[in-house]
């Protein structure tokens, strides 16, 4: 269970014994999260089942859970749609928010935990205000700034979007991550001659390896899930990320769930990837403002 | 660099009366603007890029928004030349007439009592639900790591594919819960199609999205708990209730207070969820207030100064929220 | 050389006519046509354009797409880039596009309602006296009307369609029905049948407001008065016809209809025999066939929207052709137009997917005459109600919509259309 207890103040926790509980908590325990799992499992397990079904399959008043199943669907999106161009603009897209976004969060977490300097409480307030600002209002101006900046249909304009999107939580994350190492590590740091940045790359980013893996994640699934930016500013049909394409298989008046269900699942494989990767960080590292005590 | 410098230079004139006497001196000591630069300078270096994009990208059209909510601007009457369209611009300073007209709406009103509700409700349950997973996976029990992995794995669906599964659940002919429900003997229910059980889709939905992430947070903030406090509790005869209220939860206060904070926020602009399962409707029944303003905003004549005059109430009021929020939280000592 | 001679006579002679009838023009469209004079032989235009389409991309695009190699073909210096936009986002993205000068494509399928409100905000190219219209009399007077914004030419017309009511001619036989009803008592008399007889519903309503304009147009009702400006949505006409709507539903001959979804769902319910009846248009023709039910294409019916107490009358709608004002190509775009809304092109697209043709010679095409979808639905043009082309004219639709849930949930027919008539106020101020 070590994995679950990443962090040095944790692993004086202790849990609750098997050995301790009675049968009727036991069941009611298992119980409780079977269920739990059961509602978070089955919309996910009922999609990858319609994208077995054939095309029309989804359309049937009946309840049944396989009909015909095979690949079909998975061959279309992949062999007559533009699905792997799409893909390849996502993973350009999200791997740079999640590179530059892990980055730049970091330093700002790192300089706003450690130093006081003018400016301090601004850039805080900051970062509060702009996760409340609604994305929606700000699409028509931004567009128009993108396009004097002539960012549109480029993949950088689309990364410094989303940065503004991930960046605040995350430097507000690794800012709680940086507030549970203790000083007196930079300052070892600075007396064997290091520079403040030194320090902070050397010293301290290694330590708040659960944070970055967290951060990471968060910036990836920021990218990878957006749709109303890539919408608008994406409008060539090479420059489309995946969830501006596949708006294109479920339109008002038609829609074939077939394409929009065998691709849902493509997406979300590399997405609960990345997630498998970083799961063990994530309850250290979500978490680090609790640890301070 | 613009808002560095600023505070800089401000910073610096509150410090002349400290620089009056020294500036005899000048010469072997540094000024207060060179003096803060080479104290602060690694600071403002590693939070300078985040101000600067943040700043120009949402700095910038909430400049312009704030200006363009005081003025009549649509679509139409901006100027603009395109080819051999030359359009002049025709609209004019009004004061605060778009925020009167907002406020004295009765669709504001009650677009606002339904955001409130969708707000209090799906947070409540994100936190409840997410607390109590938490305390069950936080003792030891046989397959924990896999319970953990799928009940996080919502989390791992980007929230558009989300939307779509859900939107299609809920069909009334050809949905599964409607399907399982006629199975039952029971009724099928037309979820989307009257007011109420359309809101009680979305909160669903949205409670699914949201609870991961809560679980998660409250589970660590669980781990962080010395267990050493729930010996003492027990040798003084504690009961578990006791133990709940008088240990875990002032445990948890700081993770608590900001993980209820963020949600909030996250509920209150969640787009995504409402916008592509019901689009707002019936009617305008599920618009919350973020969804209206977009409504506003991009159907037909795109009315700019009013979804801007939207967007500015929006944005005060959950600065405000915070505001109130913060204090209550520096009251009871807490500070973040 | 023939064919050098005959371009230049064509554009002299359209320079005439566009100096005649532009006279009221600050200059714009002669300079537009300056240009598109230049080069002598049209195929020599050299440029890149870029195209959105709104169609189906499976089952309609790739119609298109053969329309721009041939195109290419005899433009060799022109390339087209094809890009599909779904419906229900092209008008959004095109505004957005539009007004920040960058991004817009130079030529988008415009839909007919669209096509004022583009025009009146200044984004459209006027295309009056230039090459992209070509004998202009051939097109049919309602398509063409909305082309047309304070008199000039802002778009060429390529398709146009209406509603018509679509049914299952087995389970109507079924249900002891040989013919489709023609009023709105004999359709809720039949669908009252058609589910005592065969247990299926008898008519399945989607809830769209270009879906009830059949009921209020029966009724003599209309949304707007163009002569009088005045809106007319609230009147006893249109209060008949919601009566009429909300009780097709409370006697059952008609389900309650899901809101979300509502158009797939009704399609669905169709191709597969869970009802006998819907609404809907020439562009649904291609999907209804691919339905079980319809493996025998012969077993679709195909009828005029029922009449109510005044007439039969269902919408026109319809899709252009337009220009972006802010294209590099304008020469290359006229070509376009040229070539796509053709005789001949638009013969292809009606041929091959059902679609109506936009040009009275195109229905004389042998290709457009061996459709037989096209052949019924014809005369149901004929008797189709224009549209007013007014700039306000795609708002229309949302409260309307709005109007048509309330009424659903329970809404009496004159609180639903009170509800719309202030909605309407709002949007156009100087409308009595």
């Amino acid at each position: 269970m070590s994995t679950d207890m990443p962090s040095a103040a944790t692993t004086h926790t202790r849990s609750y014994g098997r050995q301790q509980r009675s049968l009727a908590g036991s069941v009611l325990l298992h119980g409780g999260l079977l269920l739990a799992t059961a509602v978070s499992l089955f919309p996910v397990v009922w999609l990858v089942l319609t994208s077995l079904k054939p095309r029309d399959g989804w359309l049937s008043s009946e309840l049944e859970i396989f009909n015909q199943p095979s690949l079909t669907n998975y061959a279309r999106v992949l062999g007559d749609t533009q699905f792997l161009v799409w893909l390849l603009n996502s993973v350009l897209a999200a791997g740079l928010t999640m590179a530059l976004g892990v980055f730049v969060a970091a330093t700002t977490g790192y300089a706003i935990s450690r130093f006081r300097f003018p400016g301090h409480r601004g850039v805080m307030w900051l970062l509060l205000v702009t996760q409340m600002f609604p994305v929606a209002i700000l699409i028509v101006p931004l567009y128009n700034l993108m396009a004097g900046l002539g960012l549109l249909n480029r993949i950088p304009g689309l990364v410094a979007a989303y940065l503004t999107v991930a960046v605040p939580f995350c430097a507000w994350m690794m800012k709680s991550y940086f507030d549970t190492i203790p000083r007196e590590i930079d300052q070892a740091g600075l007396v064997d001659g290091l520079t403040p940045f030194g320090t902070f790359w050397r010293v301290v980013l290694p330590l708040a390896r659960p944070s970055l893996a967290v951060t990471a994640f968060y910036c990836f699934m920021t990218a990878w899930g957006e749709v109303a930016y890539a919408t608008v500013f994406m409008s060539q049909e090479e420059k489309r990320t995946l969830g501006v394409g596949l708006q294109q298989f479920v339109g008002q008046h038609w829609s074939d769930w077939g394409l929009l269900t065998a691709s849902a699942v493509l997406i979300a494989i590399p997405a609960a990837v990345v997630f498998l990767l970083v799961q063990r960080h994530l309850v250290a590292g979500l978490t680090s403002g609790a640890t301070k005590m | 660099m613009a808002t560095t410098t600023g505070r800089a230079s401000r910073t610096a004139r509150d410090g002349a009366a400290g620089a009056e006497d020294s500036r005899g001196h000048r010469g072997s000591r540094p000024g207060p603007v060179r003096r803060l630069l080479s104290q602060h300078w690694y600071a403002w270096a590693m939070t300078a890029p985040v101000v600067i994009v943040v700043g120009v990208l949402v700095g910038w059209p909430l400049v312009r928004g704030v200006y363009l909510s005081l003025t009549d601007a649509t679509e139409a009457t901006v100027g603009r030349t395109i080819g051999v369209n030359v359009i002049p611009a025709r609209y004019k300073f009004v004061g605060l007439e778009n925020y009167v007209d907002i406020l004295t709406s009765s669709l504001f009103w009650g677009r606002l009592a339904w955001t409130a509700l969708w707000t209090v409700v799906c947070v409540g349950l994100h936190y409840g639900i997410g607390l109590g997973l938490a305390m069950m996976l936080h003792r030891r029990l046989r397959f924990r790591s896999a319970y953990r992995v799928l009940l996080i794995l919502p989390w791992a669906i980007p929230g558009f594919v989300a939307a779509f599964i859900w939107r299609y659940l809920f069909n009334s002919d050809y949905g599964v819960i409607n399907a399982m429900l006629k199975a039952a003997g029971l009724g099928a229910v037309g979820w989307l199609d009257d007011p109420t059980t359309a809101k009680l889709a979305v909160i669903a939905v949205n409670v699914w999205v949201g609870v991961p992430f809560m679980m998660v947070a409250l589970l660590g903030g669980l781990q962080s708990i010395p267990a050493e406090l729930y010996e003492a509790a027990e040798v003084d005869g504690a009961s578990p209730w006791q133990r709940f209220r008088h240990i875990t939860l002032p445990g948890l206060r700081s993770v608590s207070s900001t993980v209820v904070l963020l949600g909030t926020i996250w509920t209150f602009n969640m787009f995504p969820v409402i916008f592509l399962i019901t689009r707002g409707g019936p009617g305008t029944s599920t618009e919350i207030l973020v969804t209206y303003a977009f409504r506003e905003a991009f159907t037909g004549v795109r009315n700019y100064s009013g979804s801007a005059a939207w967007g500015v109430i929006i944005l005060l009021l959950l600065v405000a929220m915070a505001v109130v929020y913060r204090r209550a939280l520096r009251k009871q000592g807490e500070v973040w | 050389m023939r064919r050098a001679i005959s371009a230049v006579t064509v554009v002299a002679a359209l320079a005439l006519a566009a100096s005649a009838c532009g006279s009221g023009d600050d200059g714009g469209t002669s300079a537009a046509n300056e240009k598109s004079a230049a080069p002598a032989d049209p195929t020599q235009i050299s440029g890149e354009i870029t195209w959105w389409d709104t169609t189906r991309p499976d089952s309609e695009g790739p119609t298109f797409q053969k329309l721009i190699k041939e195109f290419e073909a005899k433009y060799p210096k022109i390339q087209v880039k094809y890009v599909n936009v779904p419906s229900d986002q092209a008008q959004g993205q095109f505004q957005t596009a539009a007004q920040a000068g960058t991004g817009a494509p130079d030529i988008i399928r415009s839909e007919v309602a669209w096509t004022p409100q583009f025009a009146a905000l200044g984004y459209l190219q006027p295309l009056d006296g230039t090459r992209a219209v070509d004998n202009e009399s051939d097109y049919l007077p309602g398509p063409l009307s909305s082309t047309k914004y304070e008199g000039k030419t802002y778009a060429v017309p390529q398709v146009t369609d209406t509603l018509a009511l679509l049914y299952n001619k087995k389970l109507l036989k079924k249900a002891g029905y040989e013919e489709a009803p023609k009023t709105f008592d004999e359709l809720k008399k039949v669908a009252l049948d058609v589910k005592a007889k065969t247990g299926v519903n008898g008519l399945t309503l989607n809830v769209d407001s270009y879906f009830l304009l059949p009921f209020m147009y029966g009724e003599g009702g209309d949304l707007l008065d163009l002569q009088s400006k005045k809106i007319v949505v609230n009147t006893p006409a249109n209060v008949k016809a919601l009566g009429e709507v909300a009780d097709l539903i409370s006697s059952g001959a008609a389900p309650k209809p899901a809101l979300q979804d509502s158009y797939a769902n009704a399609m669905t319910a169709l191709k597969d025999g869970k009802t006998a009846m819907i609404y809907n248009g020439p562009w649904a023709l291609s999907e209804v066939y691919q339905g079980k039910e319809f493996q025998d294409r012969s077993n679709l019916g195909i009828a005029p929207v029922p009449a109510g107490s005044v007439k039969a009358g269902a919408p026109t709608g319809g899709w252009n052709y337009a220009v972006y004002a802010g294209s590099k190509n304008l020469d290359a775009s006229y070509e376009f137009l040229r070539f796509m809304s053709s005789a001949s092109s638009l013969a292809t697209v009606s041929g091959e997917l059902g679609l109506l043709p936009a040009r009275a010679s195109s229905f004389d095409d042998p290709k457009v005459k061996e459709n037989q979808d096209v052949a019924v639905f014809k005369p149901i043009l004929d008797t189709a109600v224009p549209r007013p082309w007014i700039p306000e004219g795609g708002q229309l639709f949302q409260p309307l919509l709005e109007g048509y849930q309330a009424l659903l949930d329970g809404t009496k027919p004159e609180d639903a259309l009170k509800q719309v008539d202030e909605k309407y106020h709002g949007i156009m101020k100087d409308w009595s």
